[in-house]
């Protein structure tokens, strides 16, 4: 290494990134109930209260029916969107990718409220079937942006190919496209999932007296005793969460393998 | 060739005879048909979801607020009292500056961070390292902002480390609910927004080009300034806007590490829509505040515009 | 050659993207049985003009007829033609005997007369054995062969090869010239095939089409073509040509009288003005090897003229040199096969140069 320096920065930066995350733990199984140095005793209670929460049961139920219907909702929309802008030209598609790809940049306060105001002047009753409409719009443009790499590396001869040797232009899509575009669909959908589960202000605004995951947490954070237990509860998610990820990233680059690309690396 | 071979249309020139049967057959095979088609599901969800909505709240920022209705009728009363509130005023300077710190911390901490990945990582290990710098953001958002308040916190950890090694004897009072502690958790929250754009643009740069400043006669520091710098600020510009924009409407480090004293933009808009459910009111606000981040993004943009001349 | 029938006809073929004229009125005939090129520059419409064919791409007015059959209506999936892609396209995610068997799906033969099929077409490119092998583990000349395979096993009327050797190195390519050559004749399929490289359509082809700008410029067999090429852009495409200005004086039954740049008065056939010429203005074209350095005790068997090396590049079999020949204001190129015990000549050697005008082709 030619930068000493700059690796121990690398190093050092990695550490502040991965500095909350490697606490948790250390609260989830420490035997007191304020988060604070010196520790206590090894204990597994946090981990049992969770189970014993009813309230939480029913948080993680409807974060996982949100989170599950978000994350094919938008894997399927994406699907259309990144096939249309890889494959094919048409006048404003700059203007119509942009709307779909703008909840990107554009402040979650902003699509939270603004979707609320609509959904009330409406008289729709907040559900978690509210939370799904807007996580669906925040999930795509990471779908999106997921199954374009993956479209765009399917070499267009491929389907042409197919399409030569006597196959009609759906059985194409089927016997060609779709299997060599699995592994970004995959991922999409484990990412998308991974997005729901996480969000907070739309859940926050939208899901009426329906409590999510994040929501729940957050209002778990205003009583310390309860703290200890969240630890717990995020261990656990931080695991689910890196074993998710590990698997849609497995998939991404095998499906870079599988059309013979080459890793550009990450997922955004 | 194939360039020209691939983009299909079939474009029929005016006044040439027709071979290819009709006017619905032409239209239903033309690639612009296709690409509508196949876009439009997508594209009505965004624009049911999304356009709809935001002009909505434009819309009502112009109504009248009754008491738990709305009163058709235009004015432009909420924007005026919107201007002149100090609350408004303090509150979304203090967004911009919090934002603008945070962006600045954010992407002055990653530009090393990519280029180290880019420059000094072997190609084959370069995934990993991006794996690793990504895994922390997809882990609960809220736990991770609560955990900085541990951290920083009068009893957290740093206080009851340093007090255990006898370093201080009073737990240190600065480093939590104020401004420092909400711009530390953000450009922690928003480090792989920063770190992949620029790790993207550095990525895309010729290595022979710097081969080529070297050799023309410059140090490494100089080809660094004159050729890798420019080349990579594409990756800058959008890291800024990445990180800026939605740090500017966060609500939770607000809440859980300002201790809801310092509030942003975004908890004076929850707090006008839902606790006063003034939606009128909290509509002009939410709009007055996209259109100051829309023309903040835009006048940064037209000062680096030098650099992404000639990007597609 | 015997008239065969013809097997695609083009009939005023035009394709426009957007404003753009890719192809220009097409007309030609395609015969059955025939290895036939398209060759030109990138951006001619070659690859247009072959996926049009493929019912790749449509076209803005005009005719294509594929064995007497109108084509406007009839899909890519339902024409009687496969196509060997320039990235050969094989599916990755398949194995070798799945991407040759690819287009049997819907064959009503049993499963195994369908292996058998396989097993034949990949004995017939020279890969048996090799079925069970993943698509993404195959070398490029490997990949050719399956995409070989994958087409004819479908027994088309026309194989459409685009650029199918461009990918790869010099000596693979010319050993896979030889064997679709080979293959061709073993089939009798009519091969149509699209490239760039003028070595590779002459070594190749019955009939060459040489396209320039969405237009075909000449269509001839590959020694008509080289030998009489019709316009100096088509002789300059194929090949090395010299061009001198000349000035044509007279014709008379058959015959054409020339003033060829320096060279003096020549007569030369009317045949030797492919691209008819009628008086004035003109220039003269001859190849490097239809001209000959003198060495001692050789003299010319028609015309001689002598001159000054100016320029010597050595190829090891072969030896250029660009000679300034007295009276002519521009160098020529002559190209001589190295013999043994005959030395390469020095810039500056004054030399006797023979030529004969009946290797001349007067264009306009």
């Amino acid at each position: 290494m030619k930068f000493p320096a700059l690796r121990a920065y690398a190093l050092f930066y990695l550490l502040f990134l991965y500095a909350p995350i490697l606490l948790l733990p250390i609260f989830a199984f420490n035997d007191g109930t304020i988060i604070a140095f010196p520790l206590k005793d090894f204990t597994t209670k946090w981990f049992e209260q969770m189970f014993t929460t009813p309230a939480l049961a029913q948080a993680v139920k409807n974060s996982l029916i949100i989170a599950v219907s978000s994350s094919i909702l938008a894997t399927t929309l994406g699907i259309f969107a990144a096939r249309a802008s890889t494959r094919f030209a048409f006048p404003g598609k700059a203007g119509i990718v942009g709307l779909i790809m703008l909840p990107l940049v554009l402040p979650e306060i902003i699509v939270a409220v603004s979707l609320l105001v609509v959904l009330l002047g409406l008289g729709i009753k907040l559900t978690t079937f509210t939370v799904i409409l807007g996580h669906v719009l925040i999930c795509t443009p990471y779908a999106i942006a997921i199954l374009n790499t993956a479209f765009s590396s399917l070499d267009r001869s491929l389907e042409e190919a197919a399409y030569d040797l006597g196959e009609t232009k759906w059985s194409t899509f089927r016997l060609i496209t779709l299997p060599l575009v699995m592994p970004g669909i995959i991922s999409s959908v484990l990412i998308s999932f991974t997005i729901s589960l996480d969000e907070f202000i739309i859940a926050f605004f939208l899901a009426g007296s329906e409590p999510t995951l994040p929501t729940y947490i957050f209002s778990q954070l205003r009583f310390p005793k309860q703290i200890p237990m969240i630890m717990a509860l995020g261990t656990v998610l931080v695991l689910m969460s890196v074993i998710l990820l590990t698997i849609a990233e497995y998939f991404r680059r095998r499906g870079i393998a599988k059309t013979g690309g080459t890793d550009t690396g990450g997922f955004l | 060739m194939p360039l020209c071979a691939f983009r299909a249309r079939t474009v029929t020139k005016k006044g040439e005879p027709m071979a290819l049967g009709s006017r619905w057959d032409r239209l239903t095979r033309s690639e612009a048909f296709n690409g509508y088609v196949l876009v439009s599901p997508t594209a009505i969800y965004a624009i049911l979801m999304l356009a709809a909505p935001l002009a909505t709240i434009v819309a009502y920022s112009f109504f009248k607020d009754g008491y738990l209705t709305i009163i058709r009728e235009f004015t432009l009363e909420n924007y005026i009292t919107t201007w002149t509130d100090p609350v408004f005023r303090a509150v979304m300077l203090r967004s911009l500056m919090v934002s603008a710190m945070v962006t600045a911390a954010t992407v002055l901490l990653a530009f090393p961070i990519a280029y180290y990945v880019s420059f000094h990582v072997p190609a084959s290990r370069k995934a990993r390292w991006l794996f690793l710098i990504t895994i922390p953001f997809w882990t609960s958002y809220l736990i991770r902002v609560f955990l900085w308040k541990v951290i920083l916190g009068y009893n957290g950890v740093i206080n009851s480390g340093l007090m255990n090694l006898g370093l201080i004897d009073e737990p240190l009072t600065f480093i939590l609910y104020n401004v420092n502690s909400i711009v530390l958790t953000l450009a922690h929250a928003y480090a792989p927004f920063a770190i992949l754009p620029i790790f993207v643009a550095l990525e895309k740069i010729d290595r022979a080009l710097l081969e080529a400043g070297q050799d023309l006669g410059e140090s490494r520091l100089m080809t660094f300034w004159r050729v890798t710098l420019p080349l990579a600020m594409p990756g800058v510009v959008a890291a800024v806007l990445i990180v800026f924009i939605p740090t500017i409407g966060d609500y939770v480090t607000p809440q859980l590490i300002g201790g809801g004293k310092i509030p942003m933009v975004a908890n004076l808009i929850q707090a006008r829509m839902l606790d006063l459910d003034n939606k009128p009111m909290g509509s002009a606000i939410a709009v007055s505040a996209m259109a100051i981040v829309t023309l903040v993004s835009l006048i940064f943009l037209f000062m680096n515009r030098r650099f992404l001349r000639g990007q597609r | 050659m015997t008239t065969r029938p013809p097997m695609i006809e083009f009939q005023d073929v035009h394709k426009y993207y957007g404003d753009y004229h890719a192809l220009r009125g097409i007309t030609a005939t395609i015969r059955a049985g025939e290895f036939f090129s398209l060759l030109g520059p990138s951006g001619c419409g070659k690859t247009t003009l072959l996926r049009t064919i493929a019912g790749f791409e449509g076209i803005s007015s005009g005719a294509v007829m594929i064995d007497g059959k109108h084509m406007a209506h009839v899909p890519a999936n339902k024409r009687p033609t496969n196509m060997v892609f320039q990235s050969y396209a094989i599916f990755p995610h398949l194995s070798v005997a799945e991407n040759v068997g690819f287009g049997l799906r819907r064959d009503p033969r049993s499963a195994a007369e369908k292996i058998r099929a396989v097993d034949e077409a990949l004995e017939m490119v020279g890969l048996k054995g090799y079925g069970n092998r993943a698509a993404h583990a195959l070398s490029g000349g490997q990949r050719q062969r399956v995409a070989l395979a994958r087409a004819l096993i479908l027994k088309p009327k026309v194989l459409l090869l685009d650029e199918p050797l461009s990918a790869l190195d010099k000596k693979m390519r010319e050993q896979m010239q030889v064997e679709l050559i080979k293959l061709q004749r073993q089939v009798g399929i009519t091969f149509v095939l699209v490239t760039h490289d003028q070595e590779e359509a002459l070594v190749m082809s019955d009939r060459i089409a040489v396209m320039f700008e969405g237009e075909i410029a000449q269509l001839d067999d590959p020694e008509t073509l080289y030998r009489r090429p019709n316009s100096r852009r088509v002789a300059d495409f194929i090949g090395v040509m010299n061009f001198l200005p000349a000035k044509v004086t007279g014709e008379s039954n058959g015959h054409i009288s020339i003033e060829a740049g320096g060279l003096g008065q020549v007569d030369i056939e009317a045949a030797q003005a492919p691209g008819k010429i009628s008086g004035g203005e003109a220039w003269v074209g001859f190849r490097p090897e239809t001209l000959t350095i003198l060495y001692e005790g050789q003299t010319a068997m028609d015309r001689e003229t002598p001159g000054t090396v100016e320029e010597v590049v050595y190829y090891g079999d072969m030896t250029y040199y660009d000679v300034r020949l007295d009276g002519v204001d521009r160098p020529v190129r002559i190209s001589m096969r190295n013999v043994f015990g005959r030395p390469v000549l020095d810039i500056g050697t004054r030399t006797r140069v023979a030529w004969s005008p009946g290797a001349l082709v007067l264009f306009r």
